[in-house]
């Protein structure tokens, strides 16, 4: 059935779709909308789910930990500050390899205070041992969240589904929307490898000496890099299965491509549409939409990128003291294997409108900049 | 489980740190690793009391509105809190731990107070019936005599109680005035002692005159001595026999007897303990000027401290470092006493700096009357054919009183010398416990090293500072007036004011503390005590560090 929902209800449609049985959350602009939906969901017993109200997300994230510890696929979502607020579950999730699946809506961190988007929030949780998945669409976002589950219960990873605030959460498209009955052969219930068994209790989490800690981390990196071919491989299922595939890069008019545009989130869609409009004036431009940041698809990059004269990414976050973060990603995917000039381009920080305007002042300085080419170029920025 | 696993790979390992032991030995997990239990230790107030008066305990439940289950707390260890309440030196105050942060509970004032609403209530003492064949003899009803009778008659044993004099009460009685412990309120608290069980009283017969301890101790199963000290001590001065000079005791006789007494416009009074105290004041309400004379300093005076400063209060005159050394009587005029200047040398035995001649320095004084008041000896002679004596004293082997005979105990100052009430009261009760677990074939219990603590142990954040609170008094120019006392019990309210400021010292008060700050919930707050529920306390001991007084304590986890 097709409807046309915002990009937060899309969210809430996955998480139905998938047999969430406990959802733990915090209410926070601009992801309430998730939230909501899902209580009304099982309020009205349209899902068999338990929905734990908390007092903070700190404590939302560790109910789903709980939650997943006690063999339940578990869902929450959250924001900005909120995220930021989870930091120390975040990691636990990790450590205890719990399979959460969680939806980030990118909003820029205060102060000051801002509610619009940027890429901040998530990017800061980059090094913690999350899978990050970020969706353009609201189709992709639904179907992303079915995606997640199956993922994150093969690695025995958390997964974070992330979209912009108000370009995605807020906007409204048509989704075909998705019923449990037809994801259930795709997603098969969940089974827990480590549960709590009070019939045989043991501690979980628990102090594990020098000589142990060492394996643990090898142990989810070792997932993290087995995680790509899964990633690759569910979505390949479920285009198979619903007919709709999203890849882990997205490569657009890139094969015989000089100059590439890298983006990510809503700026993609955008970027596409600069694309078709310069291709017309003759110029052989493409643009690559990184959807899947962890694991980081290093070959996926390669691939499309070293076949390119220059490359330009546009980055809606700064990591302070270095450069943009998908910039410095794609560099090091890049580095020692190609030589291919790369340009840097901060954009639309707190959620200042990225338009196709501002896109095709970006392309054209990439066309005309001259060596060396800097690392951070601000675009609009009032100096 | 202990047993050390050792993973070869990391294939060998599960997906996250986990136990691989059954946890079910800690339900927490293995997160805590000390955990805290209810642990109440003895107050330092009780450790000082010689009688080991539950004084933490009592002062708890005043503050429950329950007087009358406080004043059986007292009587467990004191049967004359009334007494004690007004006379006692209250030894618990300086080892009152708020001391050490504003100023001690008035411990006294409470145990007045209760012991006095105990006298009002008479049903809260219920009377004990014989209930035990062996007869016991206690000889002498003074503090010591009274305490063993009462303990024994408790556990249900006949007393027969041999007094001497015709009333009873002993030091208490006569050594005592009226304006510390009223006649009549002393009458009462005997009077509630000798109907507390099977005492019989045998007034007015002497052992030793009119019967001897070696029959006492054919027809009884057990005697206790409790004679105190009778004879003066004397200064063997040159002229101290005659007119003008009368020991200290002697007066105080007179005067708690009610005899109209008039010792003159000047007295001297020679002494530095109680007695030289109440003989002062005594003096001063009859009229006289009064001089204390010691051959020590005020640092050294036995007197009980509150004693010196109402002497001091009511006009009575202080000379320290002389000693009387000739007496001369001219006619029927005053007397000349030369005094001999003192000077402080080495400590003695006592511990106290010993008074030694300060050269030939010597002055002169007209006196009308002299009362001596250095002390009285124990006349212990009746008894020293049965018993071994130590000097005047009784000698006895350990705190129960036992005596060289077998069946015979003794306790109070006939043992100790001049000592205190409360020591005779704790005598009387120590022994009156051998006996019962002498005749009764019980083992002696362990004895245990108290734990206690100190003002480190109290989370002084919990309390504000509050000023002790005293009870009203008279002036001392109403006080010199009569033998009326100083001052009035606490009313409901100051009792409850004074008892509130008890920090409760090791001892649960229910305050509540652990259970609201537990962030585990751990903390079960029962009918009358609260319980840690270890499946999910984390040992994280904020309950330790919260509670105000000290009542948890820690325990390292066994595994």
């Amino acid at each position: 059935m097709k409807k046309v929902i915002m990009g937060n209800h899309a969210v809430s449609y996955g998480v139905r779709a998938s047999d969430v049985k406990v959802i733990s959350a915090y209410p926070i602009t601009p992801q309430t909308q998730i939230v909501e939906l899902l209580s009304e969901m099982c309020a009205k017993g349209e899902l068999d789910a338990k929905f734990i109200a908390v007092e903070s997300e700190h404590s939302a994230l560790t109910a789903c930990v709980g939650a997943s510890a006690a063999g339940v696929r578990t869902f929450t979502a959250t924001s900005s500050q909120g995220l930021l607020l989870m930091h120390e579950i975040i990691h636990w999730a990790v450590g205890g390899r719990y399979p959460i699946v969680l939806v980030n809506v990118n909003r820029a961190v205060g102060p000051p205070w801002s509610i619009w988007t940027d890429q901040n929030d998530s990017l800061s949780q980059r090094d913690t041992g999350w899978l990050q998945i970020y969706c353009e669409s609201n189709q992709e976002t639904q179907d992303t969240i079915v995606q997640a589950f199956k993922i994150a219960e093969t690695v025995k990873l958390p997964v974070m589904v992330v979209l912009d605030a108000f370009y995605l959460s807020h906007t409204f498209e048509i989704v075909d929307i998705l019923e449990p009955e037809q994801v259930r052969p795709f997603l098969p219930p969940y089974k827990a490898e480590v549960r709590i068994d009070t019939a045989s209790p043991h501690s979980l989490g628990n102090l594990a000496s020098p000589g142990e800690y060492f394996e643990l981390r090898y142990m989810i990196q070792k997932a993290m890099e087995e995680s790509r071919d899964v990633v690759r491989d569910v979505d390949r299922e479920f285009e198979k299965r619903f007919g709709r595939g999203y890849g882990m890069v997205k490569p657009y008019r890139c094969d015989d491509a000089e100059y590439i545009l890298v983006t990510s989130g809503t700026v993609a869609s955008t970027t596409r549409a600069v694309i078709d409009e310069m291709r017309e004036e003759g110029i052989k431009i493409g643009s690559l939409k990184i959807r899947v940041f962890r694991p980081f698809p290093f070959e996926d990059v390669y691939q499309v990128l070293s076949k390119a004269k220059k490359v330009g990414v546009i980055d809606r976050n700064i990591s302070f003291g270095h450069h943009g973060i998908f910039y410095q990603e794609i560099k090091s995917a890049l580095y020692g294997r190609t030589a291919v000039p790369m340009v840097g381009y901060i954009a639309g920080l707190g959620g200042r409108d990225v338009t196709p305007k501002v896109i095709r002042s970006i392309a054209d300085n990439l066309l005309t900049n001259k060596k060396p080419e800097p690392d951070i170029n601000w675009i609009g920025v009032k100096i | 489980m202990g047993e050390k696993i050792t993973f070869k790979s990391y294939k060998e390992m599960p997906l996250c740190a986990m136990s691989i032991a059954d946890m079910t030995y800690n339900l927490t997990g293995s997160w805590r690793n000390v955990r805290p239990y209810y642990d109440f230790k003895i107050s330092p107030c009780r450790l000082g009391c010689p009688t080991a008066e539950n004084i933490q305990r009592y002062i708890f439940l005043v503050t429950e509105g329950d007087y009358e289950q406080a004043w059986k707390a007292i009587i467990e260890s004191n049967p004359m809190p009334s007494v004690t309440g007004r006379v006692c030196f209250h030894p618990c105050m300086e080892k009152c731990t708020r001391k050490d942060f504003d100023q001690a509970i008035n411990i006294p004032a409470i145990e007045r107070a209760i012991g006095d609403r105990g006298l009002e209530n008479p049903s809260w003492m219920k009377k004990v019936p014989a209930s035990r064949k062996e007869k016991i003899a206690v000889i002498g009803a003074g503090p010591a005599g009274l305490s063993a009778a009462f303990y024994l008659a408790r556990r249900g044993y006949p007393v027969t109680i041999f007094e001497a004099d015709s009333a009873l009460g002993g030091t208490l009685r006569w050594g005592i005035p009226e304006y510390r412990l009223p006649n009549n309120l002393l009458d009462r608290v005997i009077a509630s002692i000798l109907e507390s069980g099977p005492i019989t009283v045998k007034a007015g017969t002497s052992v030793g005159r009119d019967i001897t301890l070696e029959k006492l101790e054919k027809e009884f199963s057990a005697v206790f001595i409790g004679t105190g000290l009778t004879k003066s001590r004397s200064m063997g001065v040159p002229g101290e026999e005659g007119r003008g000079i009368e020991h200290g005791l002697e007066f105080l006789r007179k005067v708690n007897r009610g005899e109209k007494v008039n010792p003159g416009a000047r007295v001297v009074v020679v002494g530095g303990g109680n007695t030289a105290m109440d003989v002062a004041r005594c003096a001063r309400r009859a009229g006289s000027e009064v001089t204390v004379v010691y051959r020590r300093t005020m640092n050294e005076m036995p007197a009980i401290k509150d004693e010196i400063e109402e002497a001091e209060h009511e006009g009575v005159y202080f000379h320290f470092l002389a000693a009387p050394k000739s007496i001369e009587r001219r006619g029927s005029g005053p007397l000349k006493v030369v005094f001999q200047q003192m000077k402080l040398a080495q400590p003695d035995e006592s511990g106290r700096r010993r008074p030694v001649p300060d050269g030939d320095k010597t002055f002169a004084m007209e006196v009308d009357t002299l009362f001596t008041a250095i002390g009285e000896e124990a006349d212990a002679a009746p008894f020293g054919k049965a018993i071994e004596l130590d000097g005047a004293l009784i000698r006895t082997k350990n705190e129960s009183g036992e005596t060289s005979a077998k069946n015979v105990f003794a306790g109070g100052d006939a043992v100790t010398g001049a000592a205190s009430v409360v020591e005779a009261i704790a005598a009387g009760r120590k022994a009156a416990e051998r006996i019962d677990r002498m005749l009764s074939g019980q083992p002696e219990p362990a004895v245990e090293e108290p734990r206690t603590i100190s003002i480190e142990n109290i989370n002084t954040a919990y309390f504000t500072k509050a000023k002790r609170v005293l009870a009203p008094r008279i002036t001392a120019d109403q006080a010199l007036k009569g033998y009326g006392e100083i001052h009035a019990g606490f009313d409901d309210e100051l009792l409850h004011r004074e008892a509130d400021r008890c920090f409760s010292c090791g001892v649960c008060n229910f305050c509540d503390n652990c259970w609201v700050y537990c962030p585990d919930v751990a903390v079960k707050r029962l009918a009358a005590e609260y319980e840690f529920d270890y499946d999910y306390c984390k040992g994280c001991l904020v309950c330790v560090t919260e509670c105000p007084r000290s009542a948890i304590s820690t325990r390292e986890e066994g595994r």
